[in-house]
């Protein structure tokens, strides 16, 4: 009666889990139901292949552990067996699991070189982390802003340096497949290709302060077209040679 | 003399003054059992904080206090206190000796403990409340600049001092099983909690000193004008990453492989079988024990950090899993055809083995890198630590407490109340931390206060509270057993779970509770 308790128990859980995951309103925050970038994918498929080498193992021990549990408990006159060592046996579980690490490590190693060695680049942006909003430099076409959403067109590679100028942020959008520390003194690289227009959700993964929960992100991805015409109305207003090399005179 | 009777201030005045391995032991129990009360506490406070979206229990920067603290106590002053309790108590014991190596350095290491956890809960106290960083305390968050109050400065102070409790344990528990084995107990026939405490020992010594160096530094950062990790004065927060880990990732293996060495007395002991692959988990221990220095770097997989080193970490971590695929399967060939006994501390031994499984499962996938860094700092990186350190420590602390506690005390804890306690637990952990994986690879990041723009996150976080309150009922239950069972008489004889005959180990040999000085003539291992 307790058993079967549990195990419904643990199926619903199970079940209702799997529903949140896979049916949430959230087509586009979630990576796993809708990645957005080439490398999201690639990181879905290196989650199901280590899951699939993972699991024949857990089953394994899980399973044998049940069993052991079932099939062995005390009765009345049954002897213990006295066995305690099989050098075979022990070589056999040595080697196994190192095995499995192969299947698990190759797709790792492929998808992180494409983590590492970006294509070239179409936008690069310069990501800044502040306490506690985010700040975003277009250096090509001098736009900086800050706490507004980033402008991104599709189907483009754009390169993040992510820098920041008080305590350790990280810029993470799921649905991209990006987590990138923005570190105080240095600049760290990410990039991104994504390939449907959209809003994307994300939000800053590493604790920053007080305000850490609220340090959200918001990616808008646009068509081409779109991208040019948020390019003209961003751009910085031209200020006139005079009035910029003029010197500030200071009232007293 | 003879109408000297012995009141109750003598009572404390023993027990303020003791050098006695065992009585050090069983106060470091008591200290870690305090301390996982107001851990606990502060669990349920983050809990019912993350109950509704918008978080109004605390003010965000109430919960990042809370949240540092739990992280904070639950591993310096709950989980390692407690396994040093057990290795106190039972250590000398199990290889024939009267004492530690130093008793007065054991005593020293154990009040070390008390002011330290005294300016924990003080820095709630100052102005500003106590750090709230996080357990890790990354730099530069925790520089003046950013954490101006005090409350850092106490909780740097109050690491100080159980990291050099560590230094000295471990020198202790070295000297003691090196030098103090009973004749004829050679390294091969020491029972395996003795090695895992040796391992374990090794591992202390070799690594606080690191992390006394790296919040130093911090210290000195905060005070002296020093720019150790401040980018400004030339400094690297990245190095802190790797300081901090250096000692923090071995922590792990620290909080753990001394319980793997509890689990291994009691399954043999409850399936009348002797523990299989005696020298393969030896080796196994000594190997977690080596690789886990090499591996810290998975910590930092998005810190931006050089990409072959990023790769050599995550080989270094899957490599890992070979031992600890060892050790699962060694314990389960050691109740394979026995005769197993469900007592509570089996069914806490049971439950370890098959929660293990899954925190070293996700463990190995949070060596895949790319996948790494889409769930690191999410809620999937909490699921996994918490199999580890819950459903690992906890449990192999708890087994050991219902395995040992006829040794320690003379009395057997309630079985029934104790098998409640134990499902309560069991399943009030896995409705916790199972659902948090999912949070996780739904993006849900972790240390937050509240997730008002993401509140799809809301309904398994509900969930999570039904597991909470089910821990919270076995937490109860089991202090209660024990306050019970201590009021009385002491009846438990030398070997209360018969296993004599299966696992010859001297602790069982000596009666329940041992006599001050555990032999009265050294005993001569065969
Ligand atoms: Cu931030
Ligand atoms: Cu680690």
């Amino acid at each position: 009666m307790k058993k079967k308790i549990l195990i419904f128990a643990t199926l619903f859980i199970a079940l209702f889990s799997l529903y949140q995951i896979l049916y949430a309103e959230q087509p586009l925050t979630n990576w796993l139901q809708n990645p957005a970038t080439p490398l999201a994918k690639d990181v879905r498929t290196n989650f199901w292949i280590s899951m699939l080498a993972i699991l024949p193992f857990l089953l394994l021990s899980e399973g044998l552990l049940f069993y052991a549990i079932v099939k062995f408990k005390a009765k009345p006159n049954a002897k213990p067996a006295t066995f305690h060592e099989n050098v075979r046996l022990e070589i056999a579980w040595t080697i196994l699991p190192a095995l499995a690490l192969i299947i698990i490590a190759f797709p790792t190693f492929t998808t992180l070189k494409k983590m590492e060695v970006p294509p070239k680049s179409d936008l690069v942006v310069e990501v800044i982390g502040h306490q506690f909003f985010w700040e975003y430099k277009y250096p090509k076409y001098e736009i900086n802003f800050a706490e507004k959403p980033l402008v991104v067109p599709v189907n483009k590679v754009v390169t993040l340096n992510c820098t920041s100028v008080d305590v350790i942020h990280s810029w993470f959008v799921p649905a991209f497949g990006v987590k990138q520390d923005a570190n105080p003194g240095r600049i760290t690289h990410a990039w991104f290709k994504a390939l449907q227009t959209g809003t994307y959700k994300g939000q800053c993964a590493e604790l920053c302060g007080a305000l850490h929960a609220l340090m959200y992100i918001t990616v808008k991805v646009v068509t081409d077209e779109e991208f040019e015409t948020w390019l003209e109305k961003n751009k910085p207003v031209p200020v006139t040679p005079t009035e910029a090399t003029a010197p500030v005179k200071s009232k007293t | 003399m003879s109408d000297y009777k012995k009141s109750k201030l003598d009572g404390i005045k023993d027990w303020l003054t003791t050098t006695n391995h065992k009585k050090i032991g069983i106060m470091y129990l008591w200290f870690a059992l305090f301390n996982a009360v107001v851990g606990g506490s502060l669990a349920g406070l983050i809990r019912t904080q993350l109950f509704n979206p918008e978080g109004k229990l605390l003010t965000p920067e109430m919960y990042n206090q809370v949240m540092s603290m739990h992280g904070t106590l639950m591993i310096f002053f709950v989980i390692i206190p407690a396994m040093v309790g057990f290795g106190n108590y039972i250590v000398p014991i199990q290889i024939g000796a009267r004492d530690m190596a130093f008793p007065k350095l054991n005593a020293l290491t154990f009040w070390i403990q008390i002011p330290a956890a005294l300016l924990m809960f003080s820095s709630f106290l100052v102005p500003g409340g106590t750090t709230q960083a996080g357990w890790t305390g990354y730099a530069p968050l925790t520089s003046k600049a950013f954490s101006g109050t005090p409350g850092v400065d106490m909780w740097i102070f109050g690491l100080h001092l159980v990291g050099m409790g560590s230094i000295l344990g471990a020198i202790n528990f070295l000297v003691t099983i090196i030098n103090m084995r009973a004749p004829g107990m050679k390294f091969f026939k020491m029972p395996l909690l003795s090695w895992t405490w040796f391992v374990n020992a090794v591992l202390m010594l070799v690594a606080t000193p690191v992390l006394a160096g790296a919040i130093t530094m911090l210290l000195s950062d905060r005070h002296l004008g020093t720019s150790f990790f401040q980018p400004a004065g030339g400094g690297d927060p990245i190095l802190y990453q790797h300081l901090f880990w250096f000692y923090s990732h071995p922590a792990v293996y620290i909080m753990v492989l001394p319980g793997m060495g509890l689990v291994s007395m009691v399954l043999p002991a409850f399936a009348h079988k002797k523990i299989f692959g005696y020298k393969g988990l030896v080796l196994a221990t000594c190997g977690i024990g080596f690789i886990g220095f090499l591996v810290w770097g998975h910590h930092m997989f998005a810190s931006g950090i050089d990409p072959v080193l990023r790769s050599i970490f995550a080989f270094m971590t899957m490599v890992i899993a070979v031992p600890t695929g060892i050790k699962i399967f060694s314990w389960i060939a050691t109740i394979w055809g026995g005769t197993l006994r469900f007592t509570t501390a089996m069914k806490f031994g049971l439950a370890f083995i098959s929660l293990f499984v899954i925190g070293g499962m996700s463990g190995l996938t949070l060596a895949v890198i790319p996948f790494d860094v889409q769930v690191h700092d999410t809620y999937y990186v909490v699921a996994h630590l918490h199999y580890v350190l819950f459903g690992g420590s906890m449990m192999t602390l708890l087994a050991g407490l219902f395995f040992y506690f006829p040794k320690m005390s003379g009395r057997v804890l309630d079985e029934k109340l104790g098998k409640i306690s134990f499902w309560h637990i069991f399943i009030g952990m896995n409705l916790t931390f199972l659902p948090m994986h999912w949070l996780g690879i739904m993006g849900m990041t972790r240390r937050v206060s509240s997730y008002p723009q993401r509140p799809e996150f809301a309904f398994l976080n509900r969930f999570e509270m039904l597991g909470y309150l089910l821990m919270l009922g076995g937490g109860i239950l089991i202090l209660y057993n024990i306050f019970k069972t201590l009021r009385k008489p002491k009846t438990a004889t030398a070997d209360p779970w018969d296993v004599n005959g299966i696992q010859n180990t001297l602790e069982w040999t000596i009666s329940s509770p041992p006599p001050p000085e555990n032999f009265e003539t050294i005993p001569v291992v065969r």
